[in-house]
């Protein structure tokens, strides 16, 4: 398969002819409205479960399905370039959707890696890419990266971001991220290549939310590989999209790119409302990501406004039944992203994995990137101890039912729910690990040990 | 009668309904009397409001339309209040920095100063800082306040401070600043002069500003951690 060049045309197209509204009136009287329709017509009022943060109910999930395909069709996207939204009518919806890979590879020679449709319960492995695209500082991220990529557990890279170039700081929309495209290409090949990992897939870029890095690392001489890595395509707010996606998206093309990640969040509580509107939203979102960016792997996690991570139970429930609506009612690659916000060397950053990787592995979803370590705030604030942690939970729990997942749920959510406003940040990277030999601190270590006890308590087989 | 009216006041901002809360309004302006009981209670309901959703009870679309409806109810009133009745409030011209499009903080934020009567000039996301700083002499502006969501656009918030000081004009406004990755430490050693944990500490981090005789460089760095 390739970047289908008349899709991209259409949707262009569609910035230019859809219709117009001002911000204020489609996040309200589109997206909210339409959202909230969709809520009462499938009958989907109150049926959050806070007792229960894992869903098992398939027919539940299946009528979020219908409600968040026909609030994509309802909703569509919004370019914020154009003030015009891109829309789709139900056929050309599930074109989209039907024409989206049921698995690819991603990597080259033996760190090649197999990216395919989960169903909820399913025993099939999924990919466990690390770490999100938090902050750090130019002395920290080759040796940080190393560590993250000697994790067995570890498939791909993503992140982390860097906070300077060549001591330059870094600026969002800028020449230098252009050359922060390349260069952190250039740091991530190192990386793996001095943990034995040389091939290793990696999503570009972290460190660039526009797409000026993209241009700058993706299919250029020695940068990110168009047949081996994804590009990242996010689009940052509620059902709205702009051309700066657009553009990472053209440039996959011209590049003979072949791997699309298209992905985004909706904010519980934000203009979506409760967990009900916001798990129709996430559905919806999806849909509509697939169809406008060709999405190969594709998810729009929740994020609970109230403290910006999605492990309490609200957003437990809502990420869950989302992910279960989209992989029991299509063949996509699903993605999605737990986020966690306590820091590194706490328990409570453990528990939070903990929960939120059972709950994605068995609500049938096939890549997750993490890990959101002190909830991505503070320069410096994750460690490789953590990821471990995240890849051993997800794999481990392939396959398990809903059922164990909700009880993981449920015993594990009341050691941390009355922390999740007021937040621990833990310790940075250099605190928790001594930064010459890669190895935690004996205090970080004990926590991992005492909560994996626990895990395996719990009923989760570790190797 | 008037009391009534005044009890529908409640009604009318938390079903959201301007129609109701302007005609209600253009009622009681006829009565200078009962103006000030009548501000009260608007200001009271848009405060529960407020609470209600920092508890989750309600939602960002909820709360925009409240504020809106209350707006159109002081638009009415404001110009037949005493002084004395009125409360602090100011022009506050707000952003979200070049580089960065994320919104619904920033839109937060905007909904919390309209509904406390404030003047909100909101400039949208991924703005310039010349753009900021000639908005806010063009408002005449008290206040400007920046959000940054990454710390990729976080330098474009010292940048407009860095503007203001290069141009002699860096006492002309308080500059705020918010956003996930922006702690205290960071928004005064760039040379802020107020930081906000969230949304709801926002307004009253302002209100000492607007009632100093100080100017901003001269005044402590101030923060609500709420």
């Amino acid at each position: 398969m390739t970047i289908d060049r008349d899709r991209i045309l259409e949707v262009l197209d569609k910035t230019h002819s859809g219709p117009v509204y001002k911000e204020r009136d489609y996040n309200i009287e589109v997206v909210s409205k339409n959202l909230k329709n969709a809520v009462t017509k499938y009958g989907l009022e109150k049926t959050a479960d806070r007792a229960n943060p894992v869903n098992m109910d398939d027919d539940l999930a299946d009528r979020y399905y219908q409600a968040g395909f026909e609030a994509a069709i309802n909703i569509g996207l919004m370019c914020r370039d154009t003030s015009r939204v891109i829309t789709f009518n139900r056929e050309e919806l599930q074109a989209g959707i039907d024409a989206a890979p049921k698995e690819f590879w991603l990597g080259d020679g033996n760190q090649r890696v197999l990216y395919q449709h989960r169903k909820p319960e399913d025993n099939k492995l999924p990919v466990w890419t690390v770490p999100l695209s938090i902050a750090v500082t130019e002395d920290v991220f080759l040796p940080l990266v190393e560590s993250l990529a000697r994790i067995p557990q570890v498939d791909a890279l993503e992140g982390p971001s860097l906070e300077t170039v060549w001591g330059h700081p870094l600026r969002s929309g800028s020449p230098y991220e252009h050359l922060a495209g390349r260069y952190q290409a250039d740091l991530m090949r190192e990386a793996i290549k001095r943990a034995g990992r040389e091939g290793m897939p990696m999503d570009a870029v972290g460190s660039s939310t526009t797409h000026y890095g993209v241009l700058g690392g993706y299919g250029v001489p020695g940068g990110y590989h168009p047949k081996h890595d994804l590009i990242l395509i996010l689009s940052i707010a509620d059902f709205w999209t702009s051309y700066e996606s657009l553009f990472k998206l053209t440039h996959a093309s011209v590049t003979g790119g072949k791997y699309i990640s298209a992905s985004s969040w909706v904010m519980l509580g934000g203009y979506a409302g409760g967990p009900e509107g916001t798990a129709v939203a996430s559905v919806a979102y999806t849909l509509l990501m697939i169809a406008a960016f060709q999405g190969s792997r594709t998810g729009v996690p929740p994020f609970d406004i109230k403290y910006m991570g999605n492990c309490g139970r609200r957003a437990q429930w809502a990420l869950g039944i989302a992910n279960q609506a989209v992989s029991r009612n299509t063949e996509i690659v699903v993605h999605s992203i737990n986020n966690q916000v306590a820091g590194p060397a706490t328990k409570m950053l453990l528990y939070e994995t903990l929960v939120g990787m059972t709950n994605l592995a068995a609500s049938g979803v096939s890549n997750v990137v993490g890990t959101r370590s002190a909830g991505g705030r503070r320069t410096n604030y994750l460690s490789p101890l953590e990821h471990q942690f995240g890849g051993e939970v997800y794999k481990a729990a392939a396959g398990i039912s809903r059922e164990h997942a909700n009880s993981i749920a449920n015993t594990f959510i009341p050691k941390y729910e009355d922390m999740l406003v007021e937040q621990p940040d833990g310790q940075s990277f250099q605190e928790c690990y001594n930064v010459e030999t890669l190895e935690p601190t004996a205090e970080w270590q004990q926590m991992y040990d005492e909560v994996r006890d626990e895990a395996i308590q719990a009923g989760l087989n570790f190797p | 009668m008037i009391n009534e009216k005044i009890t529908k006041i409640k009604t009318a901002i938390i079903d959201g309904d301007s129609a109701l809360a302007t005609s209600i309004a253009n009622e009681l302006v006829a009565d200078p009397d009962s103006l000030n009981e009548a501000v009260e209670i608007a200001t009271e309901t848009i405060r529960d409001i407020g609470d209600q959703f920092e508890k989750g009870d309600i939602f960002v679309p909820e709360m925009i339309i409240a504020a809106e409806t209350m707006q159109s109810f002081m638009e009415v009133i404001k110009p037949h209040l005493e002084g004395g009745a009125t409360r602090v409030t100011g022009t506050i011209v707000l952003a979200t920095v070049k580089g960065d499009i994320h919104s619904i903080g920033k839109d937060i934020v905007a909904t919390r100063y309209r509904a406390s009567g404030f003047e909100v000039i909101d400039l949208g996301v991924d703005v310039k800082p010349m753009d900021i700083i000639q908005s806010a002499e063009q408002a005449n502006a008290q206040l400007i306040g920046l959000s940054a969501l990454m710390t990729t656009s976080m330098p474009y918030q010292k940048e407009v401070i860095d503007l203001l000081t290069e141009l002699n004009q860096r006492d002309d406004f308080w500059v705020l600043l918010g956003g996930g990755p922006v702690t205290p430490e960071y928004a005064e050693g760039v040379g802020a002069d107020g930081w906000a944990a969230t949304a709801a500490g926002a307004v009253p981090l302002t209100e000492p500003m607007l009632t100093t005789d100080g100017k901003p460089t001269a005044t402590k760095f101030m923060k609500v951690e709420r």
